[in-house]
């Protein structure tokens, strides 16, 4: 039986790895492949002159000696306490009945086979085993570079394989144990209050234990903060509850062939421990619920009437409205903003802004008003504007309620009677709208806390700062308009790269042409920017001692939004053009 | 009304559809039938201006699908085999939705007795999620019909329906065509056809086989038998000998 599922599993990966490969024969992926691969291979196979020096200066930040004794010191109780809260988070996270991951083609074939659960568990597993060996070698051609790990390329490939087959089984295990206690009625409140609770227990414990030891041995004190985790991490409980886990670590870990070789045993024991668990829960799961096959064949009737879906959906809350009364006639690209606002979190709307920027208000006049605080006001400022930089520079990325989250739609918007630049225009209105709302609260934050103390900012007075706010803020929607038009570009340009947000995407030349956009956004941004931006110092220099800096700026702010509108019309309108163009059938199958 | 003249479609260098000709007169329905692969919704989605054709023309109600796409969708629907919703609008907020779209004033007025000819009324405030495959087609079909189209394409539009909705939908059909719709409709429920459509175009390979009213066609294949059904005709067209 088990041929038959490996069988699957290669031709599978045989097939995909020929479209991937097929694809390469159209320039904009092979371009991408290419810079994929150079990006990776700079990554891995140029030797910087000294790789891991960022490793060792941070182990000296935490206070300890810049030597390969240490770092090693460091990494085996730190792996083994990440490898703990991830695999706690196993544990508390599910609410509902997890489940082991299936695909939909998977679960339609070989749910109703005539197939035992073992077996179905073993295909899981052996599935996995692929993602796991391509991600150790992954993994192998990163850590190459930490040298000072000690070891060489094959312990480190087994060592990361030690690791990831660890988590898997322990994933699928945990998995199938969640059911068993979700069936008997274990409520996730109580799972996580255990598990909470003992881990607050434990490491309680064990923090008073060693602080007792540390305060009865006054004679070796402790200075610093890395030496002190160090001795508590492998200290009182915590010792033997990382034990284990640096056990897992030991291979990956070792720094010679013989030292590999005994760490390979104790870590191979705990993954044969964790297989004989898999698969005594999946006897004991059989038992206890003899009327899985029905449950299941219901499931799957489900699944084939379409219902399947409705379990990832989320439900409408009822008090859910839109965010504004949709005429039916008007400007139609507002009701792509009408529409991509309801496919938002319900909470970003008008009602949050009005509260944030109230809050903020209130919060930054007091500040004023208390000299005293000056430096937390001065910090306020400093963290808005940063901010507003990490909302210009990553918000596109993530406000995705534009072309891109609709690709999959796009034979529907495709018969609309618009224009392709309509279609681009309205979709680009949503996630504009919410990172100009963003940005808007950030200037009005900085505005506000950078009231000027003292006599050395006399020029900047309220109306400067009213006026330069505001053309800030008018600035601010073409700018963002600007940014998005790159990824959306791009969601025309790649189309296989979006739409595959149903399946499973990926391949070096998706993740070069991800490089090409981040890029590509930085250079678009830069390139709309430096000339207005240099344009707009020199009117405002010009004209300021002839009608004065308020009026300067705002002739400058004219200059520069005819400008930038100019710039995303163009965009607009030439994504347009593509979209129009777009052979979706022809893009995916290619 | 629609008037298609040596409409071809490749996909690379396979060819779906070549040198296709045909006319819908308002009033008319024209049932298209091939079998899996033919290339009928590969047709559909070239009128409907979803892809581009590689070569030829079509016109709907006067206006070239390639140079004036914008007006040539105003005046028409598609009705895609599987529905095409968003996620996150609910029956009623698609309807708002494809108004606004289509520039529909009185809304409103429309969405109601559509949802309720279409038996979904009672679903009104449910994301599509939350509904049945047939709910779903029957959606995306109030969607289509908002604005009133003067042609429609449906895609094998009766699969999903329950026997009550694929009556509805053959009355529903004929009604428009009554009024001056011109419609094209792909399907393998060939008895259904007969009711419905007025015309028959047979494709097979990406190429027309026969065409022209019901009547004609049968003639052309019936060898002057009487009373021979649709799927005789469709099977002696397209079936058996390779030619
Ligand atoms: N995106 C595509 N890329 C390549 N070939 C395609 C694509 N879409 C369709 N084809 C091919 O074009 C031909 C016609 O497909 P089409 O979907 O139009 O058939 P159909 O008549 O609608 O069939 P069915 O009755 O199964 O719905 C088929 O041979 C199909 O394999
Ligand atoms: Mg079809």
């Amino acid at each position: 039986m088990l041929s038959a599922l490996l069988y699957l599993r290669l031709t599978s990966l045989k097939n995909l790895l020929l479209t991937r490969l097929r694809r390469l024969r159209q320039p904009k992926y092979l371009f991408g492949a290419v810079v994929g691969v150079a990006y990776f291979w700079f990554l891995f196979f140029r030797r910087l002159g000294a790789g891991p020096s960022v490793v060792v200066t941070n182990v000296s930040i935490l206070g300890l000696p810049a030597t390969r004794g240490s770092l090693a010191l460091l990494v085996a109780p730190l792996g083994a306490l990440l490898l703990l809260a991830m695999i706690t988070l196993a544990w508390v996270l599910p609410t509902e009945k997890p489940g082991l991951a299936f695909t939909e083609a998977e679960a339609a074939f070989l749910f109703p086979a005539p197939l035992s659960r073992r077996t179905l568990i073993h295909f899981k597993l052996l599935g996995s085993q692929f993602a796991i060996l391509f991600t150790s070698l992954f993994f192998t051609l990163l850590s190459n570079r930490w040298t000072s790990l000690g070891g060489n390329t094959l312990t480190h490939a087994v060592g990361w394989w030690v690791i990831l087959s660890t988590l898997n089984l322990h994933a699928a295990g945990a998995v199938l144990t969640l059911t068993r206690l979700i069936d008997g009625g274990v409520s996730p409140a109580l799972r996580r209050v255990v598990v909470f609770g003992g881990m607050a227990v434990l490491f309680g414990t064990s923090f008073a234990w060693v602080w007792h030891d540390l305060s009865a041995a006054p004679a070796a004190p402790i200075n610093g903060f890395g030496p002190f985790l160090l001795t508590f991490l492998n200290g009182g409980t915590l010792h033997w509850l990382l034990w284990p886990f640096k056990l897992v670590l030991g291979p990956f870990l070792a720094a010679d062939a013989s030292s590999f070789l005994l760490a390979l045993g104790p870590a191979l024991l705990i993954l044969a421990a964790l297989y004989f668990w898999v698969m005594q829960m999946n006897a004991a799961f059989e038992e206890a619920s003899l009327g899985l096959a029905e449950k299941r064949a219901a499931a799957i009737a489900a699944w084939r009437s379409g219902k399947r879906f409705s379990v990832r959906v989320r439900p409408n809350p009822p008090g859910r409205r839109p965010p504004f009364a949709l005429r039916g006639t008007g400007r139609p690209e507002l009701a792509f903003l009408w529409k991509n606002l309801l496919a938002t979190h319900a909470w970003l709307n008008g009602r949050t802004f009005r509260l944030c920027a109230v809050v903020i208000v209130v919060g930054c006049l007091w500040l004023a008003r208390h000299p005293e605080w000056h430096t937390q006001q001065m910090m306020v400022g400093g963290g808005a504007l940063i901010a507003g930089g990490y909302i210009m520079l990553l918000g596109p990325q993530i406000a995705r309620q534009d072309l891109r989250s609709d690709l999959v739609n796009a034979d529907v918007l495709k018969t609309y009677p618009l224009p392709g630049w309509q279609v681009v225009l309205g979709e680009l209105f949503a996630p504009v709208t919410i990172l100009s709302g963003l940005l808007w609260l950030v200037l009005l934050t900085a505005g506000l806390a950078f009231a000027p103390h003292g006599a050395s900012a006399a020029w900047l007075t309220p109306g400067v700062r009213v006026t330069g706010g505001a053309c800030l803020a008018l600035v601010v929607p073409p700018l963002v308009a600007l940014q998005l038009l790159v990824p959306n570009a791009a969601a025309v340009l790649f189309p296989g790269w979006f739409h595959s947000g149903r399946a499973r995407g990926g391949g070096i030349d998706v993740m070069g042409q991800r490089l090409i956009f981040g890029l590509g956004q930085m250079f678009v941004l830069l390139l709309a920017l430096l000339p207005v931006g240099l344009a707009a110092v020199v009117l405002v220099l010009a004209f300021s001692w002839l009608i004065g800096l308020p009026a300067a700026v705002v002739l400058a702010t004219v200059a520069v939004l005819t400008v930038l509108m100019g710039e995303v019309w163009c965009g607009v309108w030439l994504i347009g053009e593509r979209f129009e163009k777009l052979d979706l059938s022809a893009e995916l199958r290619g | 009304m629609i008037e298609v003249e040596s409409l071809s479609k490749n996909y690379g260098t396979f060819a779906a559809v070549r040198g296709l000709s045909f006319t819908v007169r308002p009033g008319e329905v024209l049932g298209l039938v091939g079998p899996n692969g033919a290339g009928k919704t590969t047709t559909l989605r070239c009128l409907a201006g979803i892809i581009p054709a590689s070569s030829g023309t079509a016109h709907i109600a006067g206006h070239d699908v390639a140079a004036d796409p914008v007006a040539a969708k105003r005046a028409l629907a598609f009705f895609p085999d599987e529905p095409r919703l968003f996620d996150y609008l609910t029956v009623r907020q698609h309807l708002n939705f494809v108004a606004r779209i289509y520039g529909v004033a009185n809304h409103e007025q429309l969405a109601q007795p559509l949802l309720e000819e279409l038996e979904i009324a009672d679903k009104a405030d449910e994301l599509p999620g939350a509904l049945s495959r047939g709910m779903k087609q029957k959606l995306a079909i109030a969607c289509g019909l908002l604005h009133a189209p003067r042609v429609m394409f449906f895609d094998e539009p009766l699969t999903g329906l329950d026997p009550l909705g694929i009556r509805r939908m053959k009355d529903s059909i004929l009604k428009r065509a009554r009024d001056g719709a011109a419609i094209v409709l792909s399907s393998h429920l060939l008895h259904l056809l007969e009711e419905v459509c007025s015309h028959v175009l047979i494709l097979k390979k990406g190429e027309k086989i026969a065409d022209g009213t019901l009547a004609e066609v049968a003639a052309r294949f019936s060898n002057g038998e009487a009373g021979v059904s649709l799927e005789e005709i469709f099977i002696r067209a397209t079936g058996g000998s390779e030619s």
